[in-house]
């Protein structure tokens, strides 16, 4: 178990490299200079541009400025952004905001995902089944974004039940329209994969078995044809885990959070090629750590895959 | 011939399928039974409707789409079709149990073997965790896998084709069973492992007077170790015979093109004797006797009606309105 965990993080060294070079690239790629940005239509006196263009090494070569980025996130000298604030700090500030929200929002998506998953599943061809088929269709279709402004105007700006954006009102109410989209969006795959794990799996032989054995339902279901319905349920669910964070970038954009994914974005926006390559990196270890979880899990419950 | 008392007994069988293209009558009027140390063995090639009887009869066919029409299973007096599902789970899985053929997929891959087999004493014996698993080593060590106290605790996949199919045995013969339906169990094996599976099965049932209802469609496996056999064809029962007598003089014409078309040392360098056509398609059996159209002795009347099992000799049935006695060029 030991070996296999270091093999896998050993491994993801390489791929972590390719990864930031890349993102490091695309930013540096970006059309406009980030300082003139920062500055709108003041003018910046010669000698102050001059002065932050070395603080931030942007006149040097640009794998010489990637591995300057590097250096400072692997000895955590994180320094500033452009505008001048303390990177580190705006860690600590909005990363459990981001966390507040994806867990929320991954808590609504699991719970509605198993829930309605399981429950047609278990009675398919019924109403139930028959409903969600429809609605998970319905909001698989519908574009995210639409989502997210469809809810900010129905139920902050019309019915009022819940703040529009922002972070005033705390958590969890401020967090919970946003949560709720991105559980809503993401329930829709978990409940059909779901649905047709469960379904797949009852007609499995060993099913047949079971009722040979003279076993209830009931048996059947928790002891046999859950157990083996779960593996590709892991499999998705981890997979959505970083999926969640992805959504957070937008969600946190646009419900005006401030969180990881709303730094992300302005960074972007400034060509702060740094601290996209810093969030990168987060994003990028947490998403690596998830797999470990999820083929540690699956090991756990599958002994066909334990230890490879 | 065995004389013990009859523990299963079914009578006028039949079993239909709704499928998109209408009702098809896959088991039609099936009767036999089996007697306490008997082996009976249901032959038949594939779509004949010999698995899909046992299931039926044992409440593991998934209905819908299937559907018993008529019929009566009884397992000592009680008809395991006309009662409840709880009841029937007392039996089926108790006195009653079954093996299947493809043991890879019949066993559930993520749990051990000896948990699954415990789980019998668990349900149907009320045996604590620990107790349960004890007994698992104790069945895994009488289907003669080595090591048993330690492989109790192996998944399926670990163990090899022949080794597993010992594994569903142990579980069969967990609680001791009266009648042990075994649907096609060395199919899926080669033929060394299949000889000692099939050993292995004998053994038991001599050790515990059970009756065995071996599905099969091979004449060799029949041979070897069954008592009695119950030939299928598209879904009726064509001949029903002691095995020695079947083989040495049978009746109907499908089960003499079947022994025709076994290999043998006598018939070394010619081409091998098939029967002529395919079986019918449930959704097209034809009018009348369903083997009339590869039968070399068919003639007009086979058409007009389905033939009914009529008895030839004392012991023996056939569905056939050509044999309606032992020929006489075999009673010699």
């Amino acid at each position: 178990m030991t070996g296999f965990v270091l093999r896998r993080v050993l491994a993801a060294v390489p791929i972590g490299l390719i990864v930031t070079l890349g993102v490091f690239a695309l930013v540096f790629a970006m059309p406009g200079d980030p300082l003139r940005e920062l500055a709108g239509d003041k003018p910046i006196p010669a000698a102050v541009l001059a002065a932050k263009r070395a603080q931030f090494h942007l006149d040097d070569p640009f794998i010489v400025q990637y591995l300057l980025s590097m250096k400072d996130i692997l000895t955590g000298n994180f320094g500033t952004t452009f505008a001048g604030a303390d990177i580190a700090a705006q860690l600590q500030l909005r990363i459990p905001v981001t966390l507040k929200l994806a867990t929320m929002g991954l808590v609504i998506q699991w719970i509605a995902g198993l829930l309605f998953g399981l429950y047609a599943g278990f009675k398919r061809n019924g109403v139930v089944d028959r409903v969600l088929l429809l609605a998970t269709l319905f909001i698989l279709a519908v574009p995210l974004l639409v989502v997210y402004f469809a809810a900010q105007y129905v139920f902050g700006v019309e019915l009022k039940w819940l703040p529009v954006s922002g972070i005033a009102h705390g958590y969890p109410l401020s967090y919970l329209l946003p949560a709720v989209c991105i559980g809503l969006t993401g329930f829709a795959g978990l409940a059909r994969l779901t649905r047709t794990s469960i379904v797949e799996t009852a007609n499995a032989d060993f099913v047949k078995t079971a009722r040979a054995k003279g076993l209830g339902e009931q048996r059947i279901l928790w002891g046999h044809v859950l157990p083996n319905a779960l593996l590709p349920m892991v499999t998705y669910m981890g997979v959505e885990v970083g999926g969640i964070f992805a959504g957070a970038l937008l969600a946190e954009s646009i419900f005006n959070l401030p969180g990881l994914g709303q730094f992300m974005f302005q960074a972007i926006k400034l060509k702060e090629g740094g601290v996209v390559v810093l969030l990168s990196t987060l994003a990028f270890v947490m998403f690596i750590a998830i797999n470990l979880l999820v083929d540690i899990v699956y090991g756990a419950i599958d002994p066909r895959v334990r230890n490879v | 011939m065995t004389s013990g008392e009859v523990l299963l007994k079914v009578d006028d069988l039949s079993v239909e399928f709704d499928t998109p293209h209408g009702r098809v009558r896959a088991v039609d009027g099936v009767s036999w039974q089996v007697r306490a140390g008997e082996t009976l063995a249901i032959l038949g090639e594939s779509g004949s409707g010999k698995s899909v009887s046992t299931q039926a009869l044992t409440g593991i066919l998934e209905m819908p789409p299937g559907r018993i029409v008529s019929g009566t299973a009884k397992y000592r007096g009680e008809d395991l079709i006309a009662m409840s599902v709880k009841e029937r789970r007392k039996i089926v899985g108790d006195r009653i149990t079954m093996v299947f053929q493809d043991s890879l997929s019949a066993l559930n891959p993520v749990q051990s073997v000896g948990k699954q087999i415990a789980e019998c004493f668990r349900v149907h014996r009320g045996l604590s965790r620990s107790e349960s698993m004890k007994r698992a080593a104790e069945m895994l060590d009488q289907v003669r896998i080595p090591a048993a106290a330690k492989r109790v605790h192996d998944y399926p996949h670990e163990f090899s084709g022949g080794m597993r199919q010992r594994v569903m045995l142990a579980m069969a013969l967990a609680l001791d069973p009266d009648v042990l339906i075994a649907d096609e169990p060395t199919t899926a094996l080669d033929v060394t492992v299949q000889a000692q599976i099939l050993e292995l099965i004998e053994d038991l049932q001599a050790e515990r007077d059970m009756g065995v209802v071996l599905i099969t469609h091979d004449l060799g496996v029949v041979s070897d170790v069954a008592d009695n056999v119950v030939v299928m064809y598209a879904g009726h029962v064509v001949e029903r015979a002691a095995t020695a007598e079947a083989l040495e003089h049978p009746v109907h014409p499908y089960t003499e093109g079947l022994l025709g078309s076994m290999p043998s040392a006598d018939l070394k360098g010619q081409e091998l004797p098939t029967i002529p056509g395919t079986p019918p398609s449930l959704r097209s059996i034809p009018s009348g006797c369903a083997f009339r159209t590869r039968c070399p002795h068919a003639i007009e009347d086979c058409a007009v009606l389905v033939p009914p099992l009529l008895t030839v000799a004392p012991g023996r049935d056939a569905a056939c309105i050509r044999r309606t006695s032992i020929p006489a060029k075999e009673a010699v």
